[in-house]
């Protein structure tokens, strides 16, 4: 069961974590090495730095308001002069709204991993940390959220919460803290016992400059790696959350949503209203590849 | 086994995913693809707003009044049903006498007379009853609000009495179903309580409509098959299958793929595949009104009739049809021109920008001076037909004019809360306007609860808490006008005053699009919320 | 081994009822009154009340939590606020369905993952574990309700192969093992397979690789042992974690099938769940809520006894 068996991820991060404490010196210039030589991944690393970019410089870059629309001209196809893209079922530009669209999806994608990042992180090497009592408490609370599975906590809190960015990206913190507070415990029991640790316990230093120091040194990467693959499943989610009228709200341009609304012009104009699903699949796939490089370089048996 | 059978059955599937599924013999059923989540509830007063009416109520079931949905090209009136005739007592305006319909049997076969009235009535408006149930009340009550008790006068004659003298009440029986009691006792002997001796009635119902019910499978299928009893003309279809498909773009590809044969609002960009393959798309005006209600009260911008009239102008209602694929008519009022309501009314609502711009600036605005208009709206809702795209494009549409028009998107629940609050409570959220869509069929809902002062919130739906002593008084006229022709009369001068006064920012009629296969003959789509399952079948 | 089984199988009695707890509350947090999913908002206000007394609403929420706990372990989860009917009535039904479609798709997922991760796994580094891992991440990373729609499109109005909705000419209750039926399943089992396929393929390929990498294994090629008897000896070592694998992934799947439920209007509790969603019809989403955590945690139970009666070797504290 998840709840007493680490999955074959949280095995394979522990031992990670292990390594880089042991070899902190050199361990993750080994890495970044071994990552340069991956050009898969940094394809993908390429691929997400420009949409980054293009995202964050959207009110440049892209050649239209994504709010102003035109019935005259609504639902062109690709290669439409003036609106490459075409246009969506309101006459506004595809290229635009993608563009203005990343935002909102990357925002729903990343910042409820990076919330649970430090919810999970904080309470994984606490539990880790302080055995016992405290991580008995806190693993057991995490049990709880292990059984519901993802789709469903996510659906459950914001169908019960109601519809809205707000609630969307609070269901999805609440799914990925209990993941990340596994990973965040296994790795830092491992680091616990070992030598160095030992070794600045018994020399007096206090229990928050261990954690600062040796504990929260050694496991932040590996932990930080593992949220890089969650952030795909995240957009997937939040997308998924808007398609069932539960995440972002209309006239906000955003992947999920801009995909459930052009659902019905898969008949006019099929090749456009698949894009959003592409920039999704894009986005998603990139994040898995990158985080499965990052992972295999610090896998030094790999 | 199960596992070894289920893996059999997924291999044997891959395969064979180039066969194409054979034909099913029709034999005269029609499967229909409701918007609807679920099956209506089919124990006489259905849910799902008048979908639930239009598949479970009036094919099952009769009222003693009902709705003429014989033809497409004139407004469909109120017409005999299980009452062959009614009058209103001279002596006692408060009561009225109708006269039964004599040899109609329920599906069940029991008959139906004076006692199945008074039995149905008692169903939700009597709490002592052993068959009164709760749940039928919310669906009931509110569409009958003045109905209090019934009287038998013989087998077939009955005095039904109204809480204060009100001559719209013929016309809010179209909504109370006649369940078989006979039929209710036999479930209640075998059931513990008359809760579930209901639950057990839904499942197998018996009414006296043209079709009974022959399976239920909730959520998935309701099958009809046609009551060759029936007391009027016949169906044609031998059978009809309800299926619920909320999704639209499923909705389409049923129809597409064959699996329906008829589908309720087919999303308008996918019209174009429909026709190409050969599909027919029905639609003609509802009684349904999509408008922007004004708030009346000081301090509102729409309290200056001329700003409600430059609204009205400035609308390019022929711009937002064409948004809507076509599947929208034109609103110049709460009843189209040629209805008997319609009145003939001095403000002739059209597009005229100049006009709009002329009145604007007469109130003292301007291009250099907009004025901005929050209208409160939602993303979705029964009714609302797309209500996005509809206000993004008002909105882009009256800046032109000199309209700053500001929304607030709240959900669809929550707005039709509000509606019931007034445009002074919180709630509200200082809008000066709101975007609910309602249903004109019955000059109570078309009219009355929005211009009457005493139906101003908590009590009705006169949102913008409109007071005008004119108004009220020709709705006590109205109501007290126990001759048809009469009263249509007193309504249409109502409704011409009520248009005079830019009292709505009308802008849509929803004209209720289906789509169907080309081998279903003989359907005719009335200027209704309804349609009549009798008439059609197929080939 | 017994003691475990009796500590493993008490262990999953809090968490039992920690989810009923989580259930509960669920609808204690939504935002709003139920009673306006009952009746319309233009009923008078003395029949709002008589309502709101006859679903038990007006009792303080430690009662109404009591009350509805001592109804839950009866099998009572409530009735519908929509319809009036039980609402296992309708979830028991759905369930079904859901779990045909959930085991369908995760034995496709299954054995294709299994054939691409062994591929991948035993030719590692090859082109053949390139493509057989882009496809595992491409499964894992498709917008899968995406995907359904595109299906239809494809397989349903333009080839007309398919068909688009439902579970069959009479609906889920007369649904029988034959093509006309089993048509029905073919376009949602595939799209909600690709997920457990991606997942699948990755772990199968991880297990393989590390057990050709060991050295006994190693060892019985440079022998030149039969090729069938190193295949045998990898499948009984990586049965175990590949079974669990696939346990949990059959409970995601019945827990995550909402969206593609929905796209084919499939009679499973997902399509339920959206349905209680937008008639805010909460004591359905708490009883489907409920109901799908209890499977999963029962299969959580299951897949570790299962694992641990296959693979000795794993210690249990």
């Amino acid at each position: 069961m998840s709840s007493t068996t680490p999955t074959a991820a949280e095995a394979e991060l522990a031992v990670q974590a292990r390594q880089a404490a042991v070899r902190s010196q050199g361990y993750w210039a080994g890495v970044w090495k071994r990552v340069r030589r991956d050009p898969v991944t940094i394809a993908c690393a390429i691929v997400l730095l420009a949409m980054l970019l293009v995202i964050v410089f959207a009110p440049l870059v892209a050649p239209h308001d994504p709010y102003q629309g035109s019935m005259i001209r609504r639902l062109r196809g690709l290669g439409t002069t003036n609106y490459p893209l075409g246009t969506d079922e309101l006459g506004r530009d595809m290229l635009t709204r993608l563009i203005h669209g990343g935002r909102l999806s990357w925002f729903m994608g990343i910042v409820p991993v990076a919330l649970a990042f430090v919810i999970g992180t904080t309470l994984g090497v606490l539990a880790g940390y302080a055995g016992g009592r405290v991580n008995m408490a806190i693993m057991r609370t995490t049990d709880v959220f292990y059984a519901f599975p993802s789709v469903l906590l996510a659906v459950a809190i914001s169908g019960a919460l109601g519809a809205g960015i707000f609630n969307a990206i609070l269901a999805l913190t609440m799914v990925f803290v209990p993941q990340i507070i596994r990973v965040a415990e296994s790795v830092t029991t491992s680091v616990r016992n070992l030598d160095f640790v030992d070794a600045a316990r018994s020399s007096g230093a206090g229990a928050f400059t261990i954690v600062r120091v040796h504990v929260l040194g050694n496991v932040l990467g590996p932990i930080f790696v593992y949220a890089t693959g969650l952030i795909s499943v995240c957009m997937i989610l939040s997308s998924g959350l808007s398609f069932l009228g539960l995440g972002t709200k209309p006239p906000e341009p955003e992947w999920g949503l801009m995909l459930n609304t052009l659902r019905t012009a898969i008949y006019v104009q099929p090749w456009v209203a698949v894009l959003p699903g592409a920039c999704i699949f894009v986005t998603s796939i990139c994040f898995n590849m990158l985080s499965d490089g990052l992972r295999q370089a610090m896998d030094v048996k790999g | 086994m199960f596992r070894r059978f289920v893996l059999a059955a997924c291999l044997a599937a891959l395969p064979a995913l180039a066969l194409a599924p054979e034909a099913h013999a029709q034999g005269g059923t029609i499967r229909i693809g409701m918007t609807a989540a679920d099956i209506p509830l089919t124990h006489g007063q259905p849910d799902q707003g008048f979908e639930g009416n239009r598949f479970t109520g009036i094919p099952l079931y009769d009222s003693l009044t009902m709705w003429d949905l014989s033809a497409a090209d004139r407004p469909s009136t109120v017409i005999p049903g299980l009452a062959t005739e009614w009058r209103s007592d001279p002596a006692d305006r408060t009561r009225w006498i109708f006269t039964l319909r004599r040899g109609v049997t329920f599906h069940d076969g029991s008959p139906f007379n004076a006692d199945a009235v008074i039995w149905n009535v008692r169903k939700v408006l009597d709490r002592e009853a052993p068959h009164y149930d709760a749940r039928q009340v919310g669906l009931t009550a509110s569409r009958m609000p003045t109905l209090r008790r019934a009287e038998k006068i013989d087998d077939h004659t009955v005095a039904l009495y109204t809480s204060e003298p009100d001559s719209l009440l013929p016309i809010n029986l179209t909504n109370l179903f006649m369940a078989s009691p006979a039929a209710w006792e036999r479930h209640r002997a075998n059931t513990p309580n008359a809760e579930a001796a209901w639950n057990a009635f839904a499942a197998a119902p018996s009414g006296t409509g043209p079709f009974r019910l022959t399976r239920l499978v909730p959520r998935e299928r309701a099958e009809m098959a046609r009551n060759d009893g029936y007391w009027g003309e016949k169906a044609r279809a031998e059978r009809i299958v309800l299926l619920p498909i909320p999704e639209a773009n499923a909705r389409t590809a049923a129809l597409l793929s064959g699996q329906v044969d008829w589908i309720e609002a087919p999303s308008p960009d996918a019209v174009p595949q429909l026709r190409a393959r050969n599909m027919v798309i029905a639609q003609n005006p509802q009684p349904h009104v999509w408008p922007w209600q004004p708030c009346f009260t000081q301090g509102s911008p729409l309290a200056d009739v001329r700003i409600r009239r430059a609204l009205n102008l400035a609308i390019d209602r022929d711009g937002l049809r064409e948004l809507l694929g076509g599947f929208m008519a034109p609103a110049v009022g709460t009843v189209a021109p040629g209805h008997p309501w319609w009145g003939n009314p001095g403000f002739n609502i059209r597009t005229d920008r100049n006009e709009a711009r002329r009145l604007l600036a007469e109130a003292g605005y301007g291009p250099n001076r907009p004025v901005t208009i929050k209208v409160q709206i939602s993303a979705s809702g029964s009714g609302q037909m797309q209500p996005l795209s509809m206000n993004e494009y008002l909105q882009q549409d009256l800046r032109q004019v000199g309209f700053n028009i500001e929304f607030d998107v709240i959900e669809w629940n929550a707005l039709f809360t509000n509606w019931r609050r007034g445009c002074q409570d919180a709630s509200a959220r200082g809008a000066h306007a709101i975007n609910v869509s309602f249903a004109a069929m019955d000059p109570f809902f078309a009219m009355v609860r929005f211009w009457e002062s005493k139906m101003a919130p908590p009590v009705s739906n006169n949102w913008g808490h409109f007071n005008d002593p004119r108004f009220d008084q020709m709705i006590a006229a109205a109501r007290n006008a126990f001759e048809p022709a009469e009263r249509d009369a007193a309504l249409a001068r109502l409704h011409a005053a009520g248009v005079d006064e830019a009292l709505f920012i009308w802008i849509a009629h929803d004209v209720g699009p289906r789509a169907m296969s080309p081998r279903v003959r003989g359907f005719v789509q009335p200027q209704s919320w309804f349609v009549d399952l009798r008439l059609p079948s197929i080939q | 081994m017994f003691l475990y089984l009796i500590r493993r199988i008490l262990y999953a009695v809090p968490i039992a009822l920690a989810v009923g707890f989580f259930c509960f509350m669920l609808v204690q947090i939504a935002p709003g009154d139920p009673i306006n999913a009952i009746v319309p908002p233009d009923a008078p206000g003395d029949v709002v009340e008589q309502v709101r007394r006859d679903y038990g609403l007006d009792k303080p929420l430690p009662v109404q939590f009591g009350l509805w706990l001592f109804k839950v372990v009866q099998g009572d989860l409530g009735r519908s606020l929509a319809t009036g009917r039980p609402v296992w009535s309708d979830l028991s039904t759905a369930i079904g369905n859901t779990l045909m479609l959930a085991t369908c798709a995760a034995l496709l997922g299954f054995i294709i993952g299994c054939l691409l991760g062994g591929v991948a796994g035993t030719f590692r580094g090859s082109i053949l574990d390139r493509v057989a891992t882009t496809i595992a991440v491409a499964g894992v990373s498709v917008p899968h309700y995406w995907l359904g729609m595109v299906l239809v499109v494809i397989f349903s109005v333009q080839l007309n192969w398919l068909p688009a909705m439902g579970a069959g000419p009479g609906g889920s209750s007369d649904w029988a093992w034959n093509w006309e039926h089993m048509q029905h399943l073919v376009l949602p089992a595939v799209t909600l397979a690709v997920i457990p396929m991606g997942i699948v393929t990755r772990t199968v390929r991880g297990i393989v690789a590390e057990i050709m990498n060991q050295e006994f294994v190693t060892a019985l090629r440079g022998k030149g042992l039969r090729r069938l008897d190193v295949f045998l000896h990898v499948v009984k070592n990586a049965a175990p974690n590949a079974l669990a694998v696939m346990g949990l992934q059959l409970g995601y799947l019945m827990g995550g099938s909402i969206l593609v439920e929905t796209v084919f209007s499939w009679p499973g509790t997902g399509l339920l769940l959206n349905s209680a969603i937008f008639q805010r019809d909460l004591p359905v989403l708490q009883g489907t809520i409920l109901v799908l955590a209890m499977f999963f945690v029962a299969l959580n139970l299951l897949v570790d006894l299962m694992q641990t009666a296959l693979d000795p070797r794993i210690k249990r504290a």
